[in-house]
């Protein structure tokens, strides 16, 4: 992002482009560990960088001694997920894969710990990580954790340079473990973490160690556990040297340049005695400053010489996918807010924060108790989370913050002349003045803290964010201090850095260049004045004017300035202009010349707004008369002008506002400063207060929890990440898992549906996936989930693959609750079991049978009565309720019993007799999934009487698989984190059992911690169901075809029907006519559990060759049987 | 909702007619006349440091007035009044040519500022 080094630091080396790596390769042992010092990581922007790396492959890549084998040629083997980040080369896509499957010493599968307890996995399962650098040396008190428990020598060594983990461009250099391993970090999986390892990786001949390494490390790490503790004592002991005292405590911001000058002068002590200077900075001009006009913050207060500002923070309010009556209702609470404050001057500022990438990967991690482990020579769980991060960033994503500033009060000449004089001694504005401000500021808390903009006074820290960001107009902003602590920077720290933020500007030019002298990084930024409005109809038609720039994917800033005047003033205002406009009227009559029609059309608007203003509302009459400005920033000034010319565009087209772009620009760009004056008077907008509330610069449009895997972002009126976690609705808000997919065919249903079980198996989540037409199959083909994956092809399964009796599990009384209460609640489950077993074989039965004998009354009745006489149990099988026909006084029986017995000829058919194979679904497979492949649906339009054999076997055994893909999560824990996904589930409805089997799922998911996942191509099927009470999730992909479904779906989604969303439906995914490709996203309209309602772009590129494997596009299958491995079928199925 | 600004009725063009009784054949805004009587004078000024005389009849002076307004008001809209475009003429006039030397402008510089993190 940024550069890090200052100019000049590293003295006479120069900065190649993995600058870091170069200084450990020739190191004594013990000097690394000052390269590695974190406070070389401070300068500003680097900490964005974010880069979070899971734990335990960093212990793989800390051996601790052997600095000295590496050598430079051999830095092209590093292979660390990290080097290209920075613009380093990457050695290459092919890792060096040594650590065959062969040194895994876990069991293949992860046994997977509760979800609910993972306190043991992970002692602080909240943000803030656990390795911090106090946390690292005591990891012998965690012995239980296997990601800790291994605590190497290494890791213990690294003890004050736990930034460095997440600093990798530092830490692989310095680092030759994975040179050495000749293994990537991903491919330290449980293997490394075995212990045994560390003794017999530490070969005495450095010289050719790699080769001796890649020999020795399988050896090792098959070697037994026993041998481990012992014999990394020594190694531990050898380490304390290193972790000595002193150097821990540093605090990471006081020391940007020192340590890394230190090193570097003593690594070129031996070679060249005279000491290198660094190169100076001449600045040629005289480097003036100008201090803000602002003279002290307190609290939420700043004051400049002449007045004092309360500054409020705006939260961000939903817009998007609301009911109009809603969106009015918020914009005229603004207003009143805004007619509150009649009289004032206010400063309304938008800026943004990058998205906090680092802080999401650490959440995330933080709630994967145990993710499927690396399979060698794959993306591992830590490169997983990397190129999540790595997307993000390159996306651009950024949050608003707004804030709000009241200009209340003019300080008395005392007042300033006091603090002038204070100031000598230190002290700054007097007690007794901000003793009274602080009373009259409490008004503005009364009116800003409401409904509408529910405004909170800022904190000192904020003002000071707010105020580097304003002088540093558009640039990246500071980093966290350290990636390790909180990050904060101290008081003032941020104001000092406008130091470093210099201004240029051509005379005439049309942007101002921004650069910092400390990072060099250069920012040209172009201030545009909104000029002529058109009348806009905000709920209904048009966006929020000052939230609409969102649209565009860059970063932008807004100031707005404004005077709100209240009815006293903007009516004097206003009947002096309709005097003059009276009098010019006049004017024209005495001369005896025909007045031109608009001074009569502009008097008579002034008198009804006249009118408006002296009968209304304060919010009808107050006016708010100002200037709006919004910054466009750029790394070039051609790019910069390129940004302004596509927003001026864009404002011009859809809000017909046309956006001056003045000259001027460096008094523009300065006004944007809180305090600063405003730059001129030209293009003051005058309106009434409700089109200032319904610029609404704090809108946005969030949706999806912020723990979750990144599947995409929001593509409605701004970008925003989108993160799902699955089990966030059992475990958080205690709420059902039950997620809907609703699309036509070709909407992406199966692909998101795919991609969130790959997703989710990554974090460990055991994932069942029911995919009827085959292609999700491919899934388990993926290098990195082969081993933990397996395929369950029903159409060439045993016997009583689906008997219908086992297909619904016997409750345990263990998960029940102890005590009377409990047992009668687990006999109520059993019995609930038992019907729905009956009731499970009584639709199978029917459907079994040809629909005309299903139609006769008495068909039902025989097969009650038969299904009666067969106990309900799991062991029961279809086979008795045939023979219980055919035992039967009755012809139709027998007969019945014949058709039954018919059928079962059938090879499908042979699937629902008999009795289950043992073993079918054990409960170790990370990712199952089950298809049934060549089986041909039947089109549920057509009656069923006309549908083929082999159609009409299809339903029963869809309404069974869907069964067993849900058994599978009964084997279990119950709070282990279970993830189903299930297709093609609009053939579960019109059936007793489909419905009870969605209910169920739904009630049994929070219990269970199971995510279902149901899609469908109908919304009806849910809403038929009668289940939309239990969806936490919705996502409705395109519907074009049909308005009565989109409307459905929207009701599905809780958006209002009607309003003209349905058009926002046909148009997701829309495809470009004029272009030949393949459209490469899908787009969804999702509402989360919160209720928060969202147009999401899907998008999982960032995993490797996953879109590949979810193509279900013939020709990409057609490819790929050729390409990608051909899963053989036969060895996956159980 | 149907918004919109009041911006309209500050937009109304407000022209000079001529004195009662006599129709001027243009009609000019005020601010223009405004203008005019005060750039007269300037120039009269100016010609009296070169030469230290006052003429009875500035003619020059009134033609070039007469120049520099209409040249002024050229750029002159409701949105943009006649004072910004003088400061922004003083400071930035209109160039098609992107100037080759940019020159730096003081740094603003906020570490002075004095931070209580609690008001009273």
């Amino acid at each position: 992002m940024s550069r890090s080094s200052t100019p000049g630091s590293p003295a006479g080396r120069p900065g190649a482009p993995a600058g870091h790596r170069a200084q450990s390769f020739d190191y004594a042992e013990g000097d690394d560990e000052v390269a590695l010092d974190p406070a070389l990581v401070t300068s500003p922007g680097h900490g964005a960088v974010g880069v979070f790396q899971a734990p335990r492959p960093v212990s793989r890549r800390t051996p601790p001694a052997e600095p000295t084998a590496v050598t430079a040629g051999e830095n092209a083997d590093i292979d660390s997920p990290f080097l290209d980040l920075f613009g380093g080369a990457r050695p290459g896509a092919a890792r060096a894969v040594t650590a065959g499957p062969a040194t895994r010493e876990q069991p293949a599968i992860p046994q997977q710990p509760p979800a609910a307890a993972p306190t043991p996995a992970r002692p602080a399962p909240e943000l803030e990580p656990p390795w911090t650098p106090d946390d690292r040396p005591t990891s012998a008190r965690r012995p239980v954790e296997p990601r800790w428990a291994d605590a190497h020598p290494g890791s213990e060594s690294r003890v004050p340079h736990q930034a460095g983990d997440r600093l990798p461009p530092l830490h692989p250099a310095n680092d030759p473990a994975p040179t050495a391993g000749g293994a990537s970090a991903s491919t330290a999986g449980p293997a490394t973490r075995a212990p045994g390892t560390r003794p017999v990786e530490r070969p005495p001949a450095p010289a050719d160690r790699p080769a001796v390494d890649r020999a020795a490390a399988p050896a090792a790490r098959t070697a037994p556990a026993a041998r481990t503790a012992p014999a990394a004592r020594p190694t531990l002991e050898g380490a304390p040297h290193r972790t000595a005292a002193p150097e821990r405590p540093r605090e990471a911001g006081k020391e940007v340049a020192a340590p890394r000058q230190r090193t570097a002068s003593r690594q070129d002590r031996p070679v060249r005695p005279t000491r290198v200077r660094a190169p100076k900075i001449k600045f040629g001009d005289r480097d003036p400053s100008v201090e803000l006009a602002i003279t002290e913050i307190a609290g939420h207060l700043t004051f400049t010489p002449n007045t004092v500002t309360a500054w409020y923070w705006l939260p961000e309010v939903r817009w998007a996918f609301r009911p109009d009556a809603e969106r009015e209702a918020l914009l005229s609470a603004i207003s009143e807010q805004y007619a509150g404050l009649a009289g004032f001057r206010l400063h309304l500022r938008r800026t943004t924060r990058p998205f906090p990438a680092d802080e999401w990967a650490r959440t995330i991690d933080a709630h994967t108790a145990s993710p499927l482990p690396d399979v060698p020579g794959t993306a591992g769980w830590a490169d997983h989370l990397v190129a999540a991060q790595r997307h993000l960033m390159a996306v651009n994503h950024a949050e608003g913050q707004t804030y709000l500033g009241v200009t209340f009060a003019r300080r008395s000449l005392g007042d300033s002349l006091t603090e002038r004089l204070l100031r000598t001694f230190g002290r700054g504005t007097a007690d007794g003045e901000r003793r009274k401000l602080g009373r009259t500021v409490e008004q503005f808390d009364e009116v800003l803290g409401a409904f509408g903009m529910r405004g909170r006074r800022v904190t000192a820290q904020e003002l000071e964010w707010l105020l580097y960001r304003s002088v540093a107009l558009c640039m990246a902003p500071p980093g966290t201090l350290s990636p390790v602590t909180d990050g904060r920077w101290e008081r003032g720290d941020l104001l000092a850095l406008t130091e470093q933020v210099e201004r240029y500007r051509t005379p005439y030019g049309s942007t101002v260049k921004l650069v910092n002298r400390m990072t060099g990084e250069e920012r040209h930024v172009a201030v545009l004045a909104v000029g002529r409005m058109e009348p806009l109809e905000i709920p209904e038609r048009h966006e929020p004017w000052l939230h609409f720039h969102e649209r565009l994917p860059w970063p932008m800033e807004i100031s707005t300035r404004v005077d709100i005047l209240g009815s006293g003033d903007s009516f004097r205002n206003l009947e002096h202009r309709l005097r003059m406009i009276r009098s010019q009227q006049l004017d024209y009559a005495e001369h005896g010349i025909d007045a031109p029609p608009e001074l009569e059309r502009l008097a008579k608007r002034a008198l009804v707004i006249g009118d408006e203003m002296t009968t209304g509302l304060p919010v009808d009459s107050a006016r708010a008369h100002g200037w709006h400005r919004i910054a466009v920033g750029g790394r070039t000034r051609e790019e910069c002008m390129e940004r302004a010319r596509r927003l001026i565009q864009l404002y011009s087209r859809e809000l017909r506002i046309s956006l001056q772009h003045p000259k001027n620009q460096d008094w523009l760009a300065r006004e944007f400063i809180p305090g600063e004056p405003i730059a001129n008077t030209g293009y003051v907008r005058r309106m009434p207060v409700p089109l200032l509330a319904a610029a609404l610069p704090q809108a946005a449009s969030n949706v999806g929890d912020r723990r979750g895997d990144l599947i995409g972002r929001t593509a409605g009126t701004c970008r925003r990440p989108v993160f799902l976690d699955l089990h966030f609705p059992m475990e958080v808000r205690e709420r059902s898992g039950l997620a809907v997919f609703v699309a036509e065919p070709g909407g992406g249903k199966s692909t998101l549906l795919g991609a969130l079980g790959y997703l989710a198996a990554r974090r460990g989540v055991q994932v069942t996936l029911l995919d009827p037409s085959g292609p999700l199959a491919r899934l388990c083909a993926m290098p990195e989930l082969r081993p933990y994956s397996r395929v369950l092809n029903l159409t060439g399964s045993e016997h009583g693959t689906l008997a219908p009796y086992s297909l619904i599990p016997t409750p345990l009384r263990s998960e029940f609750g102890v005590g009377a209460a409990g047992d009668r609640e687990f006999e109520i489950a059993v019995s609930n079991a038992r019907a729905e077993r009956r009731m499970l074989v009584q639709d199978i039965c029917m459907m079994l049978v040809p629909p005309q004998v299903a139609r006769e009354a008495s068909t039902a009745t025989l097969f009650r009565h038969a299904v009666r006489q067969v106990p309900a149990e799991e062991t029961s099988t279809l086979d008795d309720v045939v023979s219980c026909l055919g035992r039967l006084d009755d012809d139709a029986g027998k007969e019945l019993a014949n058709l039954l017995l018919d059928t079962a000829e059938m090879p499908l058919a042979m699937l629902f007799f008999g009795r289950p194979p043992e073993g079918l679904l054990g409960a170790d497979a990370a990712l199952t999934v089950i298809t049934m492949a060549g089986l041909r649906l039947p089109d549920l339009k057509i009656e069923r009487e006309y549908w083929s054999a082999e159609e009409a076997l299809a339903l029963p055994m869809l309404h069974t698989a869907h069964r067993l893909a849900v058994r599978r999560c009964y084997g279990g824990s119950m709070s282990s984190r279970k993830l189903v996904g299930l297709d093609e589930a609009h053939f579960m409805e019109g059936w007793r059992s489909g419905r009870s089997f969605l209910v169920r799922l739904a009630r049994d998911s929070r219990k269970w911690n199971l995510a279902a996942l149901v899609a469908s191509q109908n919304p009806r099927d849910i809403l038929g169901l009668d289940v939309q009470n239990l969806v936490s999730t919705v996502f409705v992909g395109r519907i074009a075809e049909d308005a009565e479904i989109a409307s459905e779906a929207l009701r599905l989604l809780r958006v209002p029907v009607d309003d003209g969303y349905e058009a926002t439906l046909a148009s997701l995914s829309a495809a470009d006519t004029s272009s030949a490709n393949r459209l490469g996203f899908r787009e969804f309209v999702m509402r989360d559990v919160d209720g928060r309602v969202q147009k999401v772009r899907v998008d999982v590129s960032y995993v490797d060759g996953l879109l590949d494997h979810l193509d279900t596009t013939p020709a990409a299958i057609a490819a790929a049987a050729g390409v990608l491995p051909s899963i053989p079928l036969p060895d996956l199925e159980a | 909702m149907r918004l919109r600004t009041d911006d309209d009725i500050y937009r109304a063009r407000l022209v000079y007619l001529g004195p009662p009784g006599y129709t001027l054949p243009v009609h000019l805004p005020y601010a223009q006349y405004g203008l005019f009587i005060l750039l007269v004078p300037l120039y009269m000024f100016i010609h009296w440091l070169f030469t230290f005389t006052v003429e009875l009849f500035p003619a020059w002076e009134i033609a070039l007035a007469i120049v520099t307004t209409s040249f002024i008001f050229r750029h002159v809209d409701p949105d943009r009044p006649a004072r910004v475009v003088i400061r922004t003429a003083l400071t930035d006039w209109r160039r098609t040519r992107e100037p080759a030397v940019e020159q730096r402008d003081p740094r603003l510089v906020g570490s002075r500022i004095r931070i209580r993190e609690e008001l009273a």
